[in-house]
């Protein structure tokens, strides 16, 4: 469904009337198209150490980004980049200030500020203190930054993800992701051959994929090169046959919250397949009720739905030899997961719940050939389920992050994509939001 | 004897009988032969025929069509000063075809129709139209149809009500698996403007009451047509179909038809499909 | 002089079916052609085995009601999927024999090797059917068509008479017979003596077993919701024998020289149905190939046909032809009747199910009609038809061998092998039969 609001302080006369009575002034996000620049102008990149490091020239070049090494009068960023990987004191903080203040102003619309740092580790209560204090410095400047830029906090633990990462948070790919702190770690997270078509080869299969967000999904996945398998309950066949001719993919019927789903899943993997390399767990349902007045059914379906299919099938996969090497899991959580919400008690206990098993799943999926599993959570997205709600309502939820709109399906898929990349291999167990930096949970 | 050129006009031959009827008398049948020497087939006369009795088309001539290309004939013996009995009043009880092999479209006929054996019948008295059907001097085919004057006196009614075919339902099993065919109301109206015999009881409901019957009825020879029109592809190239005509076909109505394999041939047994009334009994034979 | 060919023949296998759920007449799909429907079932399949933009071997499909305008109605159904539009396509009619007819065509050309896949199917509506114009009004108007000038076409529109304007609507009965199916139905069903509990039992155990297969998930990879339709319309999961045996007689009840005690009821008869389903077919390697799953292999089919006019009343019954179909086939295979682990016996009606078991029984009939020194004899009841039939789905005519091909094959999969009997009985006095085995 389109934002009208949106669309309407876009236009020249409503741009206008919304400036002189203080409206909220969503921009028009820049979102990935094939053949595109990654960024809308140059990048500037500082570092604590004052010298940028060469490999992160080389990975920011790398992405297509122009790389600027001096600056002059009048210079419009694409992206300011800096390195805090080395902050040890506080006092370390300023040199972020003094490389971001002077510079923001000249920020592209749709541009992007992306923050290297370090997760806290426990070794120096000084240098954890500082290096958590980024957290703090790119959440805030995030709700700072307008027209559609954004700010992201990459802690990079080890580079094996780095040029990956970079490539999808200075692209349109990761145009709702805002104000969100993610960890690259090590793991085995080779370059794709067709930068393009980086899932080429694999094969994936998305649960839910029916419609709205799973249809996205499975779009974005096929857009880039897998063959999808998209999985729906059979009662959505018609929809689904739609969108497995309409991406070139496979329709499956697959009720997951039965007892047999898993067993099917294999079977159907064995049959059909030579081996499964991305699984989206994108299924989930809502029961909304007062816990007051929840009913057993209402309850126990959506736990059933949302949570334990996921934990039988991870687990199914795990025990067969099904799951291809350097496999992918990403769970669908949502920001209720983070921030509960009103009337959401069984729906929020599977989106934290999901936030947990893919930490502590993280482990176990290394294990099984370097796989991953992460999750995505998105916030406010517009799909045919908030198509339903009441206007006034809708309207305001779609105001209520960081870059005052809401979301598409789309920029859950390119996501959930990047993390089913084999250059994502380094992040695992982490659950990246989706939200547009909304202000509930963040 | 009468060799006609054309084939005389039915219409004034039944004004003929209307008019002059009362005045036939006579316990003999006139010995006149009435031909029509040469007669080629009007292919759209003869597809007209074929599509209102339930026949294929094709270029063979129905059993049945040229019993109606000589019909004229016998109309015009039987209309004869010297013929016995009024036309309007005698029953076609029975005919007889045989087949002698399949005539042609393509081929040129000439018809022979004579009248001869009257006889006693516990119902009145009887006699036979004989019609016979020549390509180049061969007889290809010939029917016999039996009329009965009812009564012992020319002056008894004509409408069937009185004795002969039975008043209930045959108790008779059907012999063998039954077709329904519904024969609409406008049947009689339409194979009267094909074969030209136009007989009123045969046309409206309004008309055939002026005859003593409750609503018009289908023509006997367009029920022996149909009957064999369901036998379609089970004929062989020569035979003979002998049928009896029970109760009259009251229109509208639906027709159920059996055919039993026999020995040589088929028996035939049409009747009500409503109320088991027959309406038709016969073989055929080779 | 005679030549000597000799050819390799291969195993043609079944990969998967589709079909889209059966709703009653005038139901979910009153509005939808057989054109919608054959192009979602094909579509459904195409989905389930990613054959987007795929160029099968050729696709075999019909309908027994077909407007004229569908003259090529597999073709624009093919023309109108996501296959590749470069996929040939032909139509098939032999009645409710057509879906079967189909898969043994095909599974023939790709026995001999002419193609190696194809998708083989049917489709009926009797919702959205061909309404004729009236016999008298349509050859007035191809007349007007023909006549050459205006004079010409007034003086052909003279024909026109008020009653033909009221259109035909297409019978369900037989052209030669008049009789509907139901009715010369019962004259078998009376023949043979069967039972009007018989009847109500099989009937009842049709909708229980559909019912229980549904619950599973049998049909997950058969069928595809279409139009809202998620099940076969005409399922009622609750029926018992108790309500069915309280409903009144519908066939057998006006015919002449009679059947006395009709047996017949809407229950234990297949109501008119509309749908589609197609299955796909194609070598093994051709499977191998798309890392697609062989659930069955095609084996052998036969047709028989009798002579419902003019032949006799209980033996050459119109659905019969089955009975004669089998032994031919069965002979040829080297097979009892026992010989299997499933029977899939179309159930036009429940009589007919039943009449087709008991002419394999009779030792008089197996022996004066069929031939046999010994009678075919009797197959165990709890192979038969294990996950509902006709009555309970409905029985869309051409679609019915499609939903059995592709669900036989799926349950000799399930079974991790073993081998399937299917028999369909047609109109016309024609009977098709197949034998699926692993």
């Amino acid at each position: 469904m389109s934002d009208r609001y949106l669309n309407l302080v876009n236009s020249p006369l409503g741009s206008a009337v919304a400036t002189r009575v203080g409206l909220p002034k969503p921009a028009v996000l820049r979102r990935y198209k094939s053949g595109d620049p990654i960024l809308p102008g140059p990048v500037l990149i500082g570092a604590t150490t004052g010298r940028v490091k060469a490999s992160l020239i080389k990975l920011v070049t790398a992405a297509g980004a122009d790389v600027r090494a001096a600056e002059t009068e009048g210079d419009r960023w694409g992206a300011l980049i800096f390195d805090a990987t080395a902050v040890a004191t506080p006092a370390d903080l300023a040199g972020i200030r003094e490389f971001f203040s002077g510079r923001l102003r000249s920020l592209l619309p749709s541009g992007r500020v992306l923050v290297l740092g370090r997760a806290a580790d426990g070794a120096d209560i000084t240098v954890d203190a500082t290096r958590q204090a980024l957290d703090g410095i790119v959440r805030s400047l995030a709700k700072e930054l307008q027209r559609g830029s954004t700010a992201n906090l990459l802690l990079v633990e080890d580079e094996a993800s780095l040029g990956s990462a970079l490539r999808f948070f200075l692209s349109g790919k990761s145009a709702y992701v805002d104000g969100q702190p993610l960890v690259l770690g090590a793991g085995v997270a080779p370059a794709p051959k067709d930068w393009d078509q980086p899932l080429a080869g694999k094969t994936a299969l998305v649960t839910g994929a029916a419609r709205g967000i799973g249809a996205a999904i499975a779009a974005v996945l096929a857009r880039d090169g897998a063959r999808v398998i998209v999985a729906d309950l059979q009662q959505a066949g018609e929809a689904l046959a739609k969108v497995a001719n309409r991406i070139g993919g496979t329709a499956l019927h697959l009720d997951v919250a039965a007892p047999t789903a898993p067993e099917k899943l294999l079977t159907y993997l064995q049959a059909q397949t030579d081996g499964l390399d991305i699984l989206v767990h994108n299924a989930g349902i809502t029961r909304d009720k007062l816990l007051a007045n929840m009913k057993p059914e209402q309850w126990d379906s959506v736990i059933a739905v949302n949570l334990q299919s996921q934990l039988s099938i991870n687990a199914a996969l795990l025990g067969s030899s099904l799951l291809r090497d350097q496999g992918r899991v990403v769970c669908l959580s949502s920001t209720t997961g983070f921030s509960g919400n009103r009337g959401q008690t069984n729906y929020g206990a599977t989106k934290s719940g999901v936030i947990g098993l893919v930490r502590s799943s993280a482990a176990a999926f290394a294990a099984h050939g370097d796989s991953t599993i992460n999750a995505v959570a998105p916030g406010f997205i517009d799909t045919e389920m908030t198509a339903k709600m009441p206007l006034a309502t809708r309207e305001v939820a779609r105001r209520l992050s960081s870059l005052q709109q809401a979301g598409l399906p789309i920029d859950v898929a390119e996501a959930i994509s990047w993390l089913a990349s084999p250059g994502a291999g380094g992040v695992n167990g982490q659950t990246l939001r989706v939200c547009g930096q909304n202000l509930v949970g963040a | 004897m009468p060799a006609l050129t054309q084939p005389p006009a039915l219409g004034s031959l039944y004004a003929k009988a209307g008019l002059f009827g009362q005045l036939h008398r006579g316990s003999t049948l006139p010995d006149s032969v009435y031909t029509l020497a040469d007669q080629s087939i009007d292919p759209s006369h003869l597809l007209a025929y074929q599509k209102v009795c339930g026949f294929r088309v094709t270029d063979v001539l129905p059993p049945t069509y040229l019993h109606m290309l000589a019909f004229p004939l016998s109309v015009a013996l039987m209309t004869e000063r010297a013929f016995p009995f009024p036309l309007i009043g005698l029953v076609h009880v029975a005919n007889t075809i045989t087949v002698a092999r399949p005539v042609l479209m393509s081929e040129t006929v000439s018809l022979r129709v004579n009248a001869e054996n009257l006889r006693e019948h516990p119902a009145g008295r009887q006699l036979d139209l004989v019609a016979s059907a020549t390509v180049d001097g061969e007889v290809v085919w010939s029917s016999r149809s039996a009329y009965l004057r009812r009564g012992g006196s020319p002056k008894s009614s004509g409408a069937p009500k009185s004795s002969g075919a039975p008043k209930r339902a045959s108790a008779a099993p059907v012999v063998g698996p039954a077709s329904l065919v519904k024969v609409p109301d406008d049947i009689g109206r339409r194979y009267g403007a094909v074969s030209g015999d136009r007989n009123p009881i045969h046309l409206y409901g309004v008309t055939a009451k002026l005859f003593g019957f409750p609503s018009a009825i289908a023509h006997g020879m367009w029920l022996k047509a149909r009957t064999l029109a369901a036998l379609e592809g089970r004929l062989a190239e020569s035979f003979t179909v002998d049928v009896a005509f029970k109760t009259p076909v009251l229109l509208p109505s639906t027709i159920a038809i059996a055919a039993a394999a026999t020995d040589d041939g088929w028996a035939l047994d049409v009747r009500s499909a409503k109320n088991g009334k027959p309406h038709l009994t016969g073989t055929v034979s080779r | 002089m005679e030549k000597k060919v000799t050819v390799k023949t291969r195993r043609a296998a079944i990969v998967g079916g589709n079909r889209i759920p059966f709703a009653r007449s005038n139901g979910k799909y009153s509005h939808a052609s057989n054109q919608d429907m054959l192009t979602a079932a094909i579509d459904g399949l195409v989905a389930r085995f990613g054959l987007q933009g795929e160029q099968v071997g050729e696709v075999a499909a019909g309908a027994v009601l077909k407007h004229s305008r569908d003259f090529n109605l597999t073709r624009e159904s093919v023309l109108g999927s996501t296959l590749a539009p470069t996929t040939p396509a032909y139509d098939v009619q032999q009645a409710c024999g057509t879906g079967l007819e189909t898969a043994i065509l095909v599974a023939n050309k790709i026995a001999l090797g002419q193609i190696d896949s194809a998708i083989a199917g049917g489709v009926d509506t009797t919702s959205d059917a061909p309404i004729a114009v009236n016999e008298g009004l349509r050859e007035v108007l191809l007349d007007v068509n023909r006549a050459k000038s205006v004079p010409d076409r007034l003086k052909a529109l003279t024909g026109l008479r008020p009653n033909q304007l009221v259109p035909t609507i297409p019978q369900n009965s037989e052209p030669r017979t008049g009789l509907s199916m139901g009715e010369h139905q019962a004259i078998t069903t009376q023949e043979w003596g069967i039972s009007r509990e018989a009847q109500d039992e099989l009937a009842a155990a049709s909708h229980r077993h559909l019912a229980a297969a549904y619950d599973r998930g049998f049909f997950d990879d058969l069928v595809t919701p279409f139009l809202g339709l998620t099940r076969d319309q005409n399922l009622r999961p609750d029926t018992t024998v108790e309500k069915l045996s309280k409903l009144a007689p519908v066939f057998g009840t006006r015919l002449p020289g009679g059947v006395e005690g009709a047996t017949m009821t809407a229950a234990n008869s297949t109501p008119l149905t509309d749908g589609a389903s197609v299955v796909l077919l194609a070598s093994d390697e051709w499977a191998a190939e798309h890392k697609l799953p062989v659930l069955a292999h095609f084996v052998d089919g036969e047709t028989a046909a009798v002579d419902y006019v003019h032949g006799d009343r209980k033996a050459d019954g119109l659905l019969m032809a089955p009975v004669y179909a089998v032994p031919r086939l069965l002979a040829r295979n080297g097979l009892t009747l026992q010989d299997f682990d499933f029977y899939e016996i179309h159930e036009a009606f429940a009589s007919t199910v039943l009449t087709t078991l008991k002419a394999w029984e009779d030792a008089e009939f197996c022996k004066q009609y069929l031939g046999l020194d010994a009678p075919l004899g009797s197959i165990d009841r709890a192979k038969l038809n294990v996950n509902g039939s006709s009555l309970a789905a409905g029985h869309p005519f051409a679609a019915t061998g499609g939903r059995i091909v592709a669900s036989l094959a799926k349950m000799i999969h399930e079974n991790g092998g073993g081998r399937g009997l299917i028999s369909i009985c047609a109109a016309g006095g024609q009977g098709v039969v197949a034998i699926l085995e692993a």
